[in-house]
């Protein structure tokens, strides 16, 4: 069994996590084709190569970042989901 | 052979596990609103499985969480130590414990005299207030009832929580205080390492629905080192040394 | 010599048997008769000192099978000990009262008349099942009770017992696999970085090769490695040493698996040292399988480790000096040696070789077996003909032969790779040594000793040594001097390039485990499976339970001369976990089921409930009976409906959402608004997924301005829980999300009657209409517990669901129960409530709902807000309002009476053509028909369309579209 370092917990046995997708910034819905949102929702890029990828620890329930080799299956690193997401997003409209 | 004076099923507050105790041949003293079992033999020979292997339920004893923005400043505020480190768990001076599970969250268990008297301090303390923006202050966790209390005690503690859990809880590997949030015979659950005296024990905090099961799980998986239910007179017990 | 010093078998040698002890007779059966042994006796070496040769029939000729490694690398020692089939005899220790058969016979183990296939053979040619089934598939017809009945290894009992399995952890700096000399040499110098070294081994007693093997004449060489290997791991004191343990593969991240008894270990090591030794390699010649026929190795293990005697005159096939060291080892226990045949045509002298001249053994230099005799039985070999080798795997005619009870082969060995080769490693044939031969091994694998062409003792030593030197620094240990690189020229004299001999008269065995012979595979190359891993599957060689431990060296070897091909291109075949044969309750384990169970779990259970799983949960379905189903589940209906019932909701999922930004969350994760929500009230919530579909639904509670408490259906909470946080991860808003499934229990009381109820519990909640209307929520005291009320109406009645922190759910159960006696309240069960909301209309997420259904298809647009600029999903959903709608999903009722209620997946049909599905129907007790909800052509949605259902046995039945709900369509009931 793999093991996986979480960026919380430390080394764990792979079964501890769950996988999120790829991170895919979300595009502006309201500047989009529908063909566009359309790819964005179903298409994967399927990737040879390292991925960005999140993964959940299931008994904390805690989300973090892996790049992955989907060549080699290699674990490059992990850090925290904030390393990526910075600050606050808000959609138009939504209140500050 | 006396029988017990005080039984589970009579207290408001029930432990998720009090018919196993009761079953085991428990003697429940009232703690906090519900049955604690304190011993099942004497409390010397309780004392004596436990140096070896023991499992107490401490269930209905407090404990509560915070978490949230605002969690470790305001606790700290409160007069609580908490140090940098998540997963560590550090003692309070009323032998309390505040484990640290994340940046933002505390799991406080109170200390083996179960006095209660900082959980509610806490407890009282928090509210939603009326200053506007509001300062934030984190938010009350009903730990006391999301999770099942063991502790699992002795020397052969470690080599049992090997046959249930991946991470290696040796004491040489795994130090006083630390926290392991991981899978416990397929369920999730908190381990924190809190010895008794020099005897090897471990908190073992995990969902409150499940606590038959696992009760039943770790009583299996401690049956090769004879181990049994140990009450909460052991414990302070061998906590003295 | 007294009786009580035959005890143990008159094979039984005096003086030796390291793993035996005397003073502790053990008497077990083997096919009903008693043979004695000494605790430490695997049964073979039992039968054998007994004079037991034959231990099995062979897999499909039922050719007597006697001991061939001594080590359980082979299938000829397959026995069955009760209901347990497939034992290794001469692996498995003997006990008091074991009671053991022989396997793949018929009538008697003795005559077995299963042996007369041999005769029939022809007609089982190679690749029989591709030739026999590939085209006409009438012949499994005739085949199949006959393939099944000979084939096939042991009994299987349905009804055998399930014993006691389990698992534990391990955790090491260094683990060293292999306790002989290279990995007691690995082990003492990776302890002495300090770190944690594990060493297993899988004989009882450490030393390997040490206990058996003879290195020079007197014996001396191995003792004396022996003991300066064992004391230095005895004296670190940080080597943990398994014994009797198997290492059975290698995996991502240096997870190895290790069987030890009935414990399966999942041990996690920083650095691995391999040092598993190699498989002594049979010859090939006609009838090298018979009984009395053996590796030398294996006669070496007879005298030293259990103290038998493998026959009193022996014939010896060598080409090494192994054959010279057995030849001593006969000599010393007083067995007769007819002669040593070496294969190679000029024998280097050598210490041991002139040792046999002296002793005035004749050695046929140059010549091989060219056919092994039996007495018209096959039962034991008696004799040997003598030939010399006239070029590769060619013989002249035969110029002598030998009577004898005991074929020594000493022809070579095979590095034991499997574990490295599963972890990684890339090995390559060695022209110079005839053997494959480590090139590349991953990063943290060391291999040490034969597996890595070592073979010379010091060498062996000094390769252990370097290994766990190497693995200690791998795995962050304090090492001193890197010791020197090693090699071992002498590994060159190990092993003949050829040791095969086909024969006229055929009778080559090859493969012992799939009763291959040479012709077999000549054939299968012949028929175009001329690469290795074809002729693997198309002849089946090495695919029995040795896994080609002894055949896949051979294979490789006629594959390449058959297809001209350079044996050094090539590899042997994939090699896959397990290294040896593994249990399925090794796999098992103890197994564990986790279950949650409610505060009101033995309550329902003293009610007589029947429980049903919701994932894991457990609830009450109903109460009662089985045999009274139906009766309940009405009963419990009309409760609710006419009176009042209450019903466990401890389940349904609760998460708090806290913080400035609660609101503007719950915007963005349902379809609905909430900004607006009042503080007191509660709100039905809807969630998409980012491609539109409906993946779970609940109501939000707003408890105060930044205080939401929303509920999730009982499968779907920990998946909506988890969603949430991900989003939030990137959006970052000011909230706080906790999964509070677990922390509150709850009940729902429901039914007209459900208010004077709650008043007797419930003193400082106002509970009038007024106070308190429909779809408000409270926080207050229920008999005394802290408590969180909802007005909320899935059953479609006056209703309070109560939730009070877990601990306190048995004394609120207790206390409703009691608080509801003179109204005659009463449980209902999980089958009542579904009942209930469907006469409501109301949909229960996935099962009304599948992994496509929208919003549109779920007839849900009222759920859907429009005026808010982003949920998850609403892009999507927005897209498919302009799309042609698929289907819909409607109420429907049944008008004829007499038609039965279809049941959910009943296919809804038109045109011939399948447009929809029933996804729930009842008899509905409230309304007295049959009502129900399917997905239908969006043509027959409107009310009063018909619609064809497709029920059991293909019968069409008419329903008929009706608006929902079915009960109560102004909803006054909840909102008394």
């Amino acid at each position: 069994m793999k093991i996986m370092n979480c960026p919380l917990n430390g080394p764990r046995n792979i079964s501890e996590f769950v996988w999120g997708g790829e991170v895919k910034p979300m595009p502006d819905e309201t500047k989009l084709s529908d063909r566009e949102w359309a790819e964005y929702v179903f298409l994967e890029n399927n990737t040879a190569g390292v991925v960005r990828e999140w993964w959940c620890h299931v008994p904390t329930s805690y989300w973090f970042i892996a790049e992955r080799n989907t060549i080699t299956d290699e674990i490059v690193k992990t850090y925290p989901a904030s390393e990526v997401f910075k600050s606050r997003v808000d959609f138009a409209g939504a209140k500050p | 052979m006396a029988l017990p004076k005080v039984f589970a099923h009579n207290q408001l507050r029930r432990s998720p596990i009090y018919r196993e105790t009761q079953k085991a041949g428990a003697f429940p003293e009232v703690v906090n609103g519900g049955a604690v079992p304190m011993h099942y033999g004497s409390v010397e020979s309780d004392t004596l499985v436990g140096a070896r292997m023991g499992i107490a339920d401490l269930s209905v004893l407090p404990h509560t969480g915070f978490k949230g923005a605002g969690t470790i400043e305001w606790l700290q505020g409160q007069g609580l130590s908490i140090g940098p480190d998540s997963n560590m768990a550090f003692r309070q001076e009323g032998g309390e414990l505040a484990a640290r599970l994340a940046p933002s969250e505390i799991f406080l268990i109170d200390s083996l005299a179960a006095t209660g008297a900082l959980i509610q301090k806490l407890n009282g303390a928090w509210g939603w207030g009326t200053e506007k923006p509001r300062k934030l202050i984190g938010y009350p966790m009903p730990r006391q009832d999301s999770h099942a209390w063991f502790m699992v005690t002795g020397s052969a503690a470690p080599e049992m929580f090997a046959k249930i859990c991946g991470v290696d809880l040796r004491p040489h590997k795994f130090k006083l205080g630390q926290i392991a949030q991981t899978s416990l015979a397929k369920m999730s659950g908190i381990v924190i390492r809190g010895d008794l005296g020099q005897v090897p024990a471990y908190h073992l905090l995990a969902d409150i629905a499940s606590a038959e099961y696992l009760w039943g799980a770790v009583l299996d998986a401690m049956g090769e080192f004879n181990g049994r239910p140990v009450g909460l007179a052991a414990l302070r017990q061998l906590a003295e040394g | 010599m007294t009786a009580e010093m035959n005890w143990g078998g008159t094979n039984r040698l005096p003086n030796r048997g390291a793993l035996i002890d005397r003073s502790r007779p053990v008497t077990f059966s083997f096919e009903g008769s008693l043979v004695e042994g000494f605790e430490g006796d695997t049964i073979a070496s039992a039968l054998c000192a007994n004079g037991q040769w034959m231990i099995s029939r062979s897999f499909k000729y039922h050719r007597p099978r006697g001991v061939l490694t001594m080590i359980g690398q082979d299938a000829n020692t397959l026995v069955q000990i009760g209901d347990e089939p497939n034992c290794l005899a001469d692996k498995r220790r003997i006990a008091p009262g074991l009671v053991v058969e022989g396997q793949n016979y018929f009538g008697s183990f003795d005559s077995d008349a299963g042996r007369f296939v041999e005769w029939v053979s022809k007609f089982l040619p190679v690749g029989f099942y591709y030739k026999t089934f590939h085209e006409k598939r009438s012949s499994w017809r005739f085949w199949e009770p006959i393939v099944r009945a000979m084939a096939g290894l042991g009994k299987i009992d349905p009804h055998a017992h399930h014993g006691y399995f389990d698992k534990q952890y391990l955790f090491a700096d260094v683990a060293v696999i292999g306790g002989g000399p290279a990995g007691l040499a690995a082990a003492a110098e990776a302890a002495k970085a300090g770190g944690e070294v594990l060493l297993i081994d899988e004989n009882p007693k450490l030393g390997g090769c040490l206990n058996y093997a003879r290195f020079d004449e007197s014996g001396e060489a191995a003792c004396k490695a022996d003991g300066e290997l064992l004391n230095a791991v005895k004296a670190a004191g940080n080597i943990r040493v398994m014994s009797d343990a198997v290492v059975t593969g290698l995996f991502a991240d240096n997870w190895i698996p290790v069987v030890r008894g009935n414990r399966f270990y999942k041990l996690r090591a920083k650095a691995i040292v391999v040092a598993t030794g190699s498989i002594e390699q049979p010859a090939v010649f006609r009838n090298n399988d018979l009984p009395g026929i053996m590796l030398g190795s294996a006669a070496q293990r007879l005298i030293h480790l259990y103290g038998v005697r493998p026959g009193k005159r022996a014939v010896i096939l060598t080409a090494n000096d192994d054959g010279y060291a057995q030849a001593i080892d006969l000599l010393k226990i007083g067995s007769a040696v007819a002669t040593v045949v070496d294969l190679r045509a000029d024998p280097p002298q050598t210490a041991l070789s002139k040792a046999v001249a002296r002793a005035g053994i004749t050695v046929h230099a140059g010549s091989a077996i060219a056919e092994a005799y039996h007495h018209g039985n096959k039962e034991h070999v008696v004799g040997v003909a003598v030939a010399p080798v006239a070029g590769e795997g060619q013989l002249s005619d035969p110029t002598a032969s030998y009577e004898c009870d005991l074929v020594l082969m000493s022809v070579g060995y095979s590095p034991a790779a499997h574990l490295l080769l599963q972890a990684g490693a890339k090995f390559a044939y060695s022209t110079a040594s005839h053997m494959f031969e480590p090139r590349e091994i991953p990063a943290g694998l060391y291999a040490a000793g034969s597996v890595a062409g070592q073979f010379n003792l010091d060498q062996v030593a000094a390769g252990g040594r370097r290994a766990g030197w190497a693995a200690a620094r791998h795995a962050g240990g304090t090492v001193g001097a890197e010791p020197a690189e090693v090699s071992d020229p002498g590994a060159a004299q190990q092993t003949h390039p050829w040791p095969i001999f086909p024969h006229a008269k055929g009778g080559e065995f090859v493969d012992f485990d799939e009763d291959l012979k040479y012709d077999d595979l000549i054939n299968g190359i012949a028929d175009g499976f001329d690469n290795v891993e074809l002729l693997k599957r198309y002849s089946t060689v090495g695919m029995g339970p040795s896994q080609g431990k002894h055949s896949a060296v051979a294979a490789v070897r006629i594959v390449a001369r058959e297809t001209g091909r350079d044996l050094a291109a090539l590899t042997v075949t994939t090699q896959r976990p397990p290294y040896t044969p593994e249990k399925f309750g090794h796999l098992a384990g103890r197994i564990f089921d986790p279950e949650r169970r409610t505060a009101m779990h033995h309550r329902h259970l003293e009610l007589g409930a029947q429980m049903m799983p919701a994932g894991i949960w457990w609830r009450p379905a109903y109460y009662g009976p089985k045999a009274e189903r139906e009766k309940a589940i009405r009963e419990e209906v009309n409760a609710v409906r006419n009176d009042v019932a209450l019903i466990d909701v401890s389940t349904l999922g609760g998460l708090d959402v806290r913080g400035p930004d609660a609101a503007e969350f719950l915007n963005r994760m349902y379809t609905f608004t909430y900004a607006k929500l009042a503080v007191g009230k509660s709100r039905y919530v809807l969630m998409t997924d980012q491609a539109g579909v409906i993946t779970d639904d609940g109501v939000a509670c707003r408890f105060s301005e930044e205080h939401f408490y929303v509920t999730a259906t009982t499968s779907g909470v920990d998946a909506v829980y988890r969603s949430m946080l991900q989003w939030n991860a990137q959006w970052r808003l000011d909230v706080d999300v906790a999964n509070v499934t677990a922390a509150y229990a709850g009940v729902n009381i429901a039914g007209p009657k459900s208010r004077q109820v709650l008043q007797r519990l419930c003193q400082d909640i106002d509970l009038s209409a007024e106070a308190f209307p429909y779809l408000g929520v409270r926080e207050g005291t229920v008999a005394g517990i802290p408590a969180r009320l909802l007005r909320v109406g899935f059953v479609g009645e006056l209703g309070y669901e109560i939730h009070v922190p877990y601990g306190y759910g048995e004394a609120l159960w207790d206390a409703v129960v009691e608080a509801g006696q003179p109204e005659g309240i009463r449980p209902f069960g999980v089958e009542a409530q579904r009942v209930l909301r469907l006469e409501k209309g109301h949909i229960i997420v996935s099962q009304d709902t599948d992994g496509l259904t929208n919003a549109w298809e779920a007839d849900m647009p009222w759920a859907l807000a429009k005026t808010k600029p982003f949920f998850v999903g609403g892009r999507s959903t927005q897209i498919m309002a302009k799309m042609p709608l698929l289907r819909k999903l409607v109420g429907f009722t049944l008008d004829d009476p007499a038609l039965p209620c279809p049941e959910e997946c009943h296919l809804v049909i038109k045109g011939g053509e399948i447009v929809g599905r029933v996804t729930s129907a009842v008899n509905s007790p409230s309304l007295g028909k049959v009502v129900g909800m399917a997905y239908v052509h969006p043509a027959d949605a409107a009310p009063d369309s018909k619609i064809q259902i497709k029920i059991d046995g293909g019968r069409m039945i008419e329903g008929r579209v009706v608006k929902l709900p079915f009960y109560d369509p102004e909803g006054k009931r909840q909102e008394m």
